[in-house]
Parts: C-alpha cells; sequence; structure tokens
C-alpha cells in the first residue's frame, strides 16, 4: 500500500437509520483517517455512533453518502458477497458478547473463517490460534463449557486466524470482569503489536482506551475530540 | 458434549465428515443440537410420505396379488363365457383340446324357506368335478365331491353363511329354488375365484350342473351365463398366451363370447384400485402439503433462533448464499430423517392390509415396491422444498449489524427474486408431479388446482382477519380487547392456524359432504322416484300370470314390463368393437354383454333427438334407436350400422334414431333399442319393474312372497336391498376415505401444536407482564380463550364453504347429482375446530400462565 495515503479512510460519511419519523441521523458527514498499524479507541457517550463507525468499516452497514476506502479498495462500492469476502480476508471482528457458534466447538469455531475462505490446513491453524491465546487445552470444548474470558479468547483467536489487517473490538471486556477483562485486553494488544494490525477499538473503559496509540472522542455523530498518546 | 484437556483428543481428529463440503460439513455441526423445534417438520414429513407410500405400496400389492393370483381369481388360464345360452359342441370340443376345462354357469335367483317366510337374492354358480382349475374351494360340512351326487330327491347345495342368516336356517336345512328342493350340505368358507366375478347383490350359492338343471331355472332368454375356463398343461408364457386368444377367435369369429385371461384377471376390480389409490393418494398428498404450513413454521421459528449465528458467519466472511445453502442443507437432512420414517411405515403398511384385507382382496404379502416409494419421497422432497425455500431465503439477508446491538433484527418480510424464482419452480414441479404420477390427470389438476386455490384463499383469509382485528374499535373490555389484538400482533398465531387447520377441515368437509350425499342419493332421493322392484327373467307363458299376481296383490301398482335380451356389440360402422377406437368415458358399452330390448313405440323415460321411430308393425330392415350421448362419444351418428350378437347370432342393425334417456330415472332403461322385427321368434324372457311410491316394508315383503311362491323361477329384487348392497360398499371405500382424511387432520393438528409451542415464550412474557400489571390467570385465560375461539370459528366457517363449494362441485358439476348441504356435518365440523383450536390454545397457555414473574422477569 502507498504510504503516502491513510490506511482506512472515512469521507463525508453519512448513515441515517430507520424510516419516517423514526428515522436518526447517526453518522453526520464524518471524514477519519486511521494509518496502518495504529491501535485506535473510539469513545463516546451511548447513542454517539461509535458502534455504528464500526459497523460501517467492518462493511456491516451501508453509508447514505461518502466513501470508504481500505487500503486500495473503495468497499463502500462493493456489492454483498464480495464484502463477505473482503471481510473474511482483511478484517478481523470482537464482539462485546462473544458470538461463538453453540454447536461448535473451540477448535471448530476459530477453523470456521479459514474454512469459508477455503484453506486447507483450517484445523492446524486454529489450533495455533488457540495455542497463541492460551487455550490448547480448549480445543474440543463448546462454547457453553467454557468461562466468559475464555469465550472471548476463543473469539479473540476466530479473529486473528486469517490474519486480517484490521482488528475491530466492539467493548471486547464489557462482558467480563475486571481481571479477566484486562487479560483479554493484553492480549488484543500483544497480538495487535506483533503483528502489526491496525486496531480499532470502541469502549467505555477509559484505562483500555488509554492503552492506544489513538483516541478518538465522538459525540453526535461526530468526531469530537482527536487525542494522540504521548 | 464432553470436555478434555488432552491436547490432541479428540478435536483435531478427522471427524468423519471430513471430506465433505464446507457446507455440509458446517450444517452437520449445526444439527449437533438435535431435532429440538423440528419434531413436527420431522412428523408432518413422515406422515404424509407414510400416506403416501402406504396407499402407494398397498394400490401396487393389490396388483401385484391380483396378477400373481391371476390364475385361482379367473378360475384358469383362460375363461370364456356366453350369456342365455350354453356352449356349442364344436366349440366345448375345441376347448377341451386346448387343455383342462371346467364348466361353471352363473344367475341370480330366489332363495326361499317356505317355513321361515323368508326370500333372499342368491348367487347362485353352478360347478362340475374338475372346479376350481386353480385354488382350492373350502367348505365346511361336506366336501365338493358329495355336492356332485344326489340324496334321494334332494341335491346338496353349499351356501354362504350370510344366506343362512337371510333364511334363519342351518347347516343341513332345507331350501327351495326354483322348482327344487335343495339340502344345505355345506357352508362356504373361501371360493377361490369369488373376486373374478360381478359384485354380487347377495350372497353364494353353490351346486352341480345337474341340480341346477332341475331347478327349471334355466329358460330360453333366462340371464344364465356360462363360463368355460382352461388350463393349459404346459405352463404357457404370456405372448402364446395371447396367440392361443387370437388363435380361438380366428375359429370361431362370431361366437360372441367374452374372453379373459390369467393376465387380466379381474379387469374392473384393478382399475378400481388403482383409481381409488390416486384418490387417497391425492388425500395424502394434502396432508403433506398441510404438514407443509408447519415445516413452514419450523424452519422461520429455527432460522430466528439462528440469527446470531447466521450473522457470526456473515462477519467471518461467509456470503448470504452460503449461509442458504447450510441451513438448506439441514432442513432437507431433516425432511430426510423424516421421510426415511415415513418410508419405512408405508413399506410396513402392505403387511398390514394383508392381515386386514385377507379373503376380499389379493394383497401380495411380501411386497416392497420401491419406485413407490421413491413417488412418495419426492413428493416428501419437494414439499419441505416448497415450504422451506421463503423463510430460508430471508435468512440471506440477515444482518450482521444486530451482532453490535445485541437485538434480534427483524428480517426481511420478501426473500431475493432468486429464492422466489427457486420457490416457484419448486411448486411447479410439486404441482406437475401430482398430475403427471396421476392416471386420471383430469381429476389430480381439478385436486391440486383446488388446494393451491384453498391454499390462496385461506392466506387471504388470515390477511383479511388481522387486517379487520387491526382496524377494529379497542373493544372496552380488557379480555376482548387482548384477544384482539393478539389476532393481529407481529407473530400472531392467526395464519398458522387459519392455513394449517382450515386446509385439513376443508379437505373433511369436502369428504364428508361427499359420502352425505352419495349416501342420499342411494337411500333417500331415488327411492322416491324409482322402483320398489325389479323382476328378472320372466318367461313369455308366465307374462300374463305374473302381471295378474302383481295387480291383484297390489291394486295400485304402477307395472312397467319390456322384452329382455342380453348382447354384445361386436362391431361399429364395420369396425370390429375390439379395434374400435372409443373415447374413454364410452368404452364400457363395448365391454362385455348389454342388456337390449325391442319396442314398437318411444320408450317412456326417453326422448326423441334425431330422426324418426319407426312405423308400428314396422318390418324393413333391422333398425335400432341408440342413446345419443353415448353415440355421440362412440362417433356414431344416424345410418350407421352396428351389429349385436345375440344368443350366438349377429345382427346387423341401422342407426334409426337417437334419443335422450333420462337414467336417473331408475326405470327400465338401455342403451339400444331395436325395431320389434329385428328379434321375430328369438327366445327372450321379460324384465318387469313394480313402481309402488306408499309401499311399507311389510308390503313390499308379501308382494315378494306372492311372487316367489307362484312363479319360483321368476327372481325378484327388491330396490331397497341392492342399493343397502351398494350402500354398504360405499361405506367400506368410506372408512378409506376417512383414515387417508383423518391424516390430514393428524397433520392439521401437530402444525397447531407446532405453531402454539413456538408462540410458548411469546406468552410467557406477554403473562408476565400483565400479571405484574395486575392481571389474574382468570382473566388471561379469558383473554386467551376468546382468541382462540375466535381463530377457531373463523377457520370452521372458511371450512364450511371452502369444503362445502368443492363437494357441490364435485356432486353437481362432475357426478350430475342435486347437492344437499348437510346440516350435521356443518355443526360438527364447526365443533371440532373450535373444541382443537381452545383445547390445544388453552392446553399450552395453562402452563405458561403459572411461571413466576421474576424468575422471567431477571432474563428480560
Amino acid at each position: 500500500m502507498p504510504s503516502s495515503s491513510p490506511f482506512i479512510s472515512l469521507s463525508d460519511v453519512d448513515v441515517s437509520l430507520g424510516q419516517g419519523a423514526g428515522r436518526v441521523h447517526i453518522l453526520k458527514k464524518l471524514s477519519l483517517e486511521i494509518e496502518a498499524g495504529d491501535a485506535v479507541g473510539i469513545v463516546g457517550p451511548s447513542g454517539s455512533g461509535k458502534s455504528t463507525l464500526l459497523m460501517v468499516l467492518a462493511g456491516l452497514e451501508r453509508s447514505n453518502s461518502g466513501a470508504i476506502r481500505i487500503g486500495d479498495v473503495t468497499i463502500s462500492d462493493l456489492d454483498e458477497d464480495a464484502l463477505a469476502r473482503f471481510r473474511g480476508e482483511t478484517i478481523g471482528i470482537v464482539f462485546q458478547s462473544f458470538h461463538l457458534i453453540p454447536n461448535m466447538t473451540a477448535l471448530e469455531n476459530v477453523a470456521m473463517p479459514l474454512e469459508i475462505a477455503g484453506h486447507k490446513d483450517a484445523m492446524e491453524r486454529a489450533r495455533d490460534e488457540l495455542e497463541q491465546v492460551g487455550l490448547g487445552h480448549r480445543l474440543s470444548h463448546y462454547p457453553g463449557e467454557l468461562s466468559g474470558g475464555e469465550q472471548q479468547r476463543v473469539a479473540l483467536a476466530r479473529a486473528m486466524a486469517p490474519r486480517p489487517s484490521i482488528l475491530i473490538a466492539d467493548e471486547p471486556t464489557g462482558n467480563l470482569d475486571g481481571k479477566t477483562g484486562d487479560h483479554i485486553a493484553s492480549l488484543i494488544f500483544d497480538l495487535q503489536r506483533t503483528r502489526q494490525m491496525t486496531l480499532v477499538l470502541v469502549t467505555h473503559d477509559p484505562s483500555l482506551a488509554e492503552r492506544c496509540n489513538k483516541v478518538i472522542r465522538f459525540q453526535n455523530g461526530r468526531v469530537e475530540q482527536h487525542e494522540v498518546a504521548a | 458434549m464432553t470436555a478434555t484437556t488432552d491436547l490432541d483428543q479428540p478435536a483435531t481428529k478427522q471427524r468423519w465428515t471430513a471430506g465433505l463440503p464446507l457446507p455440509v460439513r458446517l450444517a452437520f455441526r449445526e444439527l449437533r443440537g438435535g431435532l429440538s423445534g423440528f419434531y413436527v417438520l420431522v412428523a408432518c414429513i413422515a406422515l404424509g410420505v407414510a400416506a403416501i407410500g402406504g396407499v402407494g405400496s398397498v394400490a401396487r400389492a393389490i396388483t401385484a396379488g391380483l396378477q400373481q393370483d391371476g390364475q385361482v381369481i379367473l378360475g384358469g388360464d383362460l375363461s370364456l363365457s356366453v350369456i342365455h345360452r350354453s356352449f356349442s359342441d364344436d366349440q366345448t370340443t375345441f376347448l377341451s383340446e386346448l387343455g383342462a376345462t371346467s364348466e361353471v354357469a352363473t344367475l341370480r335367483a330366489m332363495a326361499r324357506s317356505p317355513e321361515a317366510g323368508r326370500q333372499s337374492l342368491a348367487e347362485v354358480k353352478a360347478i362340475d368335478e374338475a372346479y376350481p382349475l386353480f385354488g382350492t374351494l373350502q367348505l365346511e360340512g361336506a366336501d365338493q365331491q358329495s355336492l356332485m351326487q344326489k340324496k334321494g330327491d334332494v341335491w346338496p347345495v353349499a351356501v354362504e353363511r350370510e344366506l343362512l342368516a337371510r333364511l334363519n336356517l342351518k347347516l343341513g336345512d332345507t331350501l327351495f329354488m326354483g322348482q327344487s328342493e335343495l339340502t344345505i350340505a355345506a357352508i362356504i368358507n373361501r371360493e377361490p375365484d369369488r373376486l373374478g366375478g360381478n359384485v354380487g347383490f347377495g350372497p353364494r350359492l353353490l351346486l352341480s350342473h345337474a341340480a341346477l338343471e332341475e331347478t327349471g331355472l334355466i329358460q330360453p332368454g333366462s340371464l344364465i351365463r356360462y363360463h368355460t375356463r382352461v388350463r393349459f398343461g404346459d405352463a404357457l408364457s404370456d405372448t402364446a398366451l395371447k396367440a392361443e386368444i387370437d388363435a380361438i377367435n380366428a375359429q370361431f369369429p362370431d361366437a360372441g363370447w367374452r374372453i379373459r385371461s390369467r393376465l387380466n384377471a379381474a379387469p374392473g376390480l384393478q382399475a378400481n384400485v388403482q383409481r381409488f389409490s390416486q384418490f387417497l393418494t391425492l388425500v395424502g398428498l394434502t396432508a403433506l402439503i398441510v404438514g407443509g404450513v408447519g415445516i413452514a413454521n419450523a424452519v422461520r421459528a429455527f432460522l430466528e433462533r439462528k440469527q446470531p449465528v447466521i450473522a457470526t458467519l456473515k462477519s467471518v466472511g461467509a456470503t448470504g448464499g452460503f449461509v442458504v445453502r447450510i441451513y438448506l442443507i439441514q432442513i432437507m437432512a431433516l425432511a430426510s430423517f423424516g421421510i426415511v420414517i415415513g418410508l419405512s411405515i408405508g413399506a410396513l403398511v402392505p403387511i398390514l392390509a394383508h392381515n386386514l384385507l385377507d379373503g376380499t382382496l389379493p394383497v401380495s404379502e411380501l411386497g416392497f415396491y420401491p419406485s413407490t416409494l421413491v413417488v412418495a419421497a419426492i413428493f416428501g422432497y419437494l414439499t419441505a422444498l416448497v415450504f422451506a425455500l421463503w423463510p430460508l431465503g430471508r435468512a440471506h439477508d440477515v444482518p450482521v449489524s444486530a451482532l453490535f446491538r445485541d437485538l434480534t433484527a427483524p428480517l426481511p418480510v420478501r426473500p431475493r427474486l432468486i429464492y422466489l424464482i427457486a420457490l416457484a419452480a419448486a411448486l411447479l414441479t410439486l404441482t406437475l408431479s401430482a398430475i403427471g404420477l396421476a392416471d386420471d390427470q383430469r381429476i389430480a389438476f381439478i385436486f391440486t388446482g383446488g388446494i393451491i386455490a384453498a391454499f390462496l384463499m385461506l392466506r387471504a383469509v388470515a390477511w383479511l382477519i388481522m387486517s379487520i382485528a387491526a382496524h377494529l374499535p379497542r373493544p372496552r373490555q380488557m379480555e376482548t380487547r387482548l384477544a384482539v389484538a393478539s389476532l393481529h400482533k407481529p407473530g400472531a398465531l392467526t395464519p398458522s392456524v387459519i392455513l394449517s387447520l382450515g386446509l385439513g377441515l376443508a379437505l373433511l368437509v369436502a369428504l364428508s359432504l361427499l359420502d352425505f350425499n352419495l349416501r342420499y342419493q342411494l337411500s333417500s332421493s331415488l327411492p322416491e322416484e324409482a322402483p320398489s322392484f325389479f323382476f328378472v327373467d320372466i318367461q313369455n307363458h308366465e307374462i300374463d300370470q305374473f302381471s295378474a299376481l302383481v295387480e291383484d296383490t297390489v291394486p295400485t301398482v304402477t307395472l312397467d314390463r319390456v322384452p329382455m335380451l342380453r348382447g354384445r356389440l361386436t362391431s361399429l360402422k364395420g369396425i370390429a368393437a375390439r379395434d374400435y377406437n372409443a373415447a374413454p368415458e364410452a368404452a364400457w358399452v363395448l365391454r362385455g354383454d348389454r342388456g337390449i330390448t325391442y319396442s314398437e313405440t318411444l320408450p317412456d323415460s326417453s326422448s326423441l333427438i334425431e330422426g324418426d321411430w319407426w312405423p308400428e308393425n314396422y318390418t324393413g330392415e333391422p333398425l335400432v334407436s341408440f342413446d345419443h350421448e353415448l353415440a355421440a362419444e362412440l362417433g356414431l351418428t344416424l345410418d350407421d350400422r352396428i351389429e349385436v350378437n345375440v344368443l350366438g347370432r349377429t345382427i346387423g342393425a341401422r342407426i334409426a334414431n337417437l334419443r335422450r334417456v333420462d337414467w336417473e330415472s331408475m326405470g327400465i332403461n338401455f342403451v339400444m333399442v331395436f325395431s320389434p322385427n329385428t328379434f321375430a321368434g328369438a327366445p327372450h324372457a321379460f324384465l318387469a319393474t313394480a313402481s309402488w311410491p306408499d309401499a311399507t316394508e311389510a308390503d313390499e315383503f308379501r308382494l315378494l312372497q306372492v311372487i316367489t311362491s307362484a312363479l319360483p323361477t321368476v327372481t325378484s329384487v327388491r330396490v331397497k336391498d341392492a342399493l343397502q348392497t351398494v350402500n354398504d360398499l360405499v361405506s367400506k371405500l368410506a372408512i378409506a376415505v376417512r383414515a387417508a382424511a383423518s391424516v390430514a387432520l393428524v397433520a392439521s393438528v401437530l402444525v397447531l401444536g407446532g405453531a402454539l409451542a413456538a408462540g410458548h415464550q411469546a406468552r410467557i412474557r406477554d403473562a408476565v407482564i400483565l400479571k405484574v400489571l395486575g392481571a389474574t390467570r382468570w382473566r388471561l385465560l379469558g383473554a386467551y380463550l376468546v382468541e382462540y375461539a375466535l381463530l377457531g370459528a373463523v377457520t370452521a366457517l372458511f371450512a364450511l364453504i371452502a369444503g362445502g363449494v368443492a363437494a357441490w362441485f364435485i356432486i353437481s358439476d362432475i357426478m350430475g347429482f342435486p347437492f344437499t348441504f348437510d346440516p350435521t356435518t356443518a355443526v360438527t365440523i364447526a365443533l371440532l375446530a373450535l373444541i382443537l383450536t381452545v383445547s390445544l390454545g388453552l392446553l399450552g397457555t395453562w402452563r405458561s400462565l403459572g411461571h413466576r414473574p421474576a424468575g422471567f422477569l431477571r432474563n428480560l
């Protein structure tokens, strides 16, 4: 990718949801640039548009206007299937509620994106990923047999398995106790650094945001403040 | 689910699914959750497939039984029959040179017990020592040989138990028939060739030819049918058998006999079995389609539960199409499970039928009919596909964004165009399969059209009810307000209940009304205009005595008498009848013997359509008057020539006129009426009817006794008895029809139960919130009661209208009878619908009312 342009670029992105009287203007002419390898924390009050920004970045929500570019790809121009494939190759997502598939083992959950992408060695790579997050001994366990922290680690392994260039995390520690949350946060930042990924993380937790090298404060669908960590 | 800490076991070992394509692997992983939520889907498919597979297998088993036992049913490899007169010596000699032969004579006659003062019509059969050429005659009390020898002055006979019951006699007693006294020496337990004969109007009486000769029943023109059965010495191939038939026909081209072979021992029965099984298959298909609503409900509920999983799959790169493939494979795997269960049951039905129908119909015992089961499986898969595609298609567009908001986002209302096209293709294939695989495609077309129309109408009714409920002013009473709101709220039970129960009930209404109308036609409406008696085989010299007896006994009677002969149409327009290309609905005229008569004047129940009636004392070329509808169907017009074989003679005649015949009058009607000079000098008997509208049963029995005592060779058929025989047959068929219809109703109940179960969680949530707000359980129960009763009432109303219209169409348009609506059916169905909806609904609801609010609120 050319070094002159930012890795992620949003320009004049407008998102409104709902219809008629219930229509809500969520992102308002949002423009934003994120460099490759950055760890960006998105903070702001509920309803300020943080999660919508993540969805727009992941190609899960369509903008009403504006352009979203990741690397050389303008994702706002892609159709649904092309977006799905792009997501599978480029973006890993960690959710607050883990969203593991209950009828699949930890290994199968992690292998799933690799299998969808057509990797023959999906199981082997999935096992490596689980070992990386310290769950090499929990491969054949179903999500219901794992603790919240373990489930989030499986979810992290699943997000990392296809070696994405962007990791999107939506309140990744929101459903965990403080100690477990810290552990998960450390894992995320360690992996981001070692794999030189771009991390975009939405959080309400100031201590988590402080671990990012950039923090963007959202208010009413607009960037209120842009901070660069020392 | 098992937990292990072993690094390499078992998660990383190759599972059996490892070599399968990814969507299949993922589908199987997803199926680890078990059948929960799919019991109704599996049961609905299993039920429909079992019904179709079972009916088809039994029909095939009967057909196979008829073919396997062809020789036994026919009584030989070949059976030749003539009417009125026996075979000539030439013919007998020729046939006896072909192989072993047996002679049988059949007729209807009156059996009497003067002591008991009773008489009954009997189906008489005279046999020789060679009878039966195949199979075994099972007698109780005496053996067949003893029937051939006179005991003193009296011949022994064997009878069916029913004749003993009718005459109040027992083994060893004496009965009278014609001019003979006969001893009941044996009871018939099994008559091997019983199925090869026509529908019997009385119980069987077996005797020797010599015994029959002495009864005096054999008179010129008597309706006696003689049969010669041939058993070939060496096992003859089917081709050789056909060659023998051709050789026989070539040898005696004008014999006028009817030849049947073991290859087609009971053609009428076989055709009826096929027709009836086709009808039952369509009813089974209806059950499957009713169950389809359950399939759609189950798939929709399942995919709504799976929304987070679908969104997760899409979040890691799965496309919408890929997700649909995974779940389509799952649904089809579950459908396969139901189909396997259904096919297993269907395959076992012939064994059950073999035991149930033993002695009534020949059901092949060890029949396994893969092609029939394949058809049932195809119907099962197509139905599953038709009903699953809509909800599956909607899964394509499950939004991933719900994962961020922890919400269950509503699915799009309509699937993408590609799924709609696939759905239309599957529906078309299902419809074309139902029509294409049927024997009578016209009936199948009407039936499937009716089902589709009913389905669309039910959907429209559901929409209408929801729309009306949504626009009604809010009732002041809380229970009613809640009930009305429940009818139209999102996820309301209204479409499911109306669709599933409505279709099953409409089918039940249609079949019940058909049954009612057929019985009503047979037992109530016709006798008012129909005669009380038919008298057959009244000889020329007896006709005046007969008339005097009837008129003396019943001065108010209307007696109608006509000369009666039997003959076969052998050629039309110079083309042999067997080569004549007749329309299917008229083909029966060319099969077997037809009653024919001659008349100086136009018969009472006829009106001339075309041509002129012949003048009195006409002496020109033989003329014939033909029924105009049959003439049109046979392609006959005025001045065409036909030939009939009567008493072994071929007689030609020109069609002088066409007339409309009022067949429903149940008077004496004939397809062909000849000019009197055609049969000048031919021996014949008379047929008479006695119409006696205000007759009581005692009056009728008195006349019967007078006639049978004074003229014992005259056969009397009491119309009420004949109708009762037909009514009994209709009753037996109705049992099978109702059994098939009840399968559809069971499917309805399953779907209803499934729909109620699917709404259970929402009911608990509503109940809990209302209880928190102070509603008592009884008030909530009242609201649910009103809701279910409204749904049941609307469904019953639709079922009555749709089923009634269908029955009216079939009765008045296809069968041509006046239609009568039966209020009992209406009330029964309405009650059934109300009981089903209210009881099933409240059963599920009562449990939800028992939930304590706290436990549920914590999870809200």
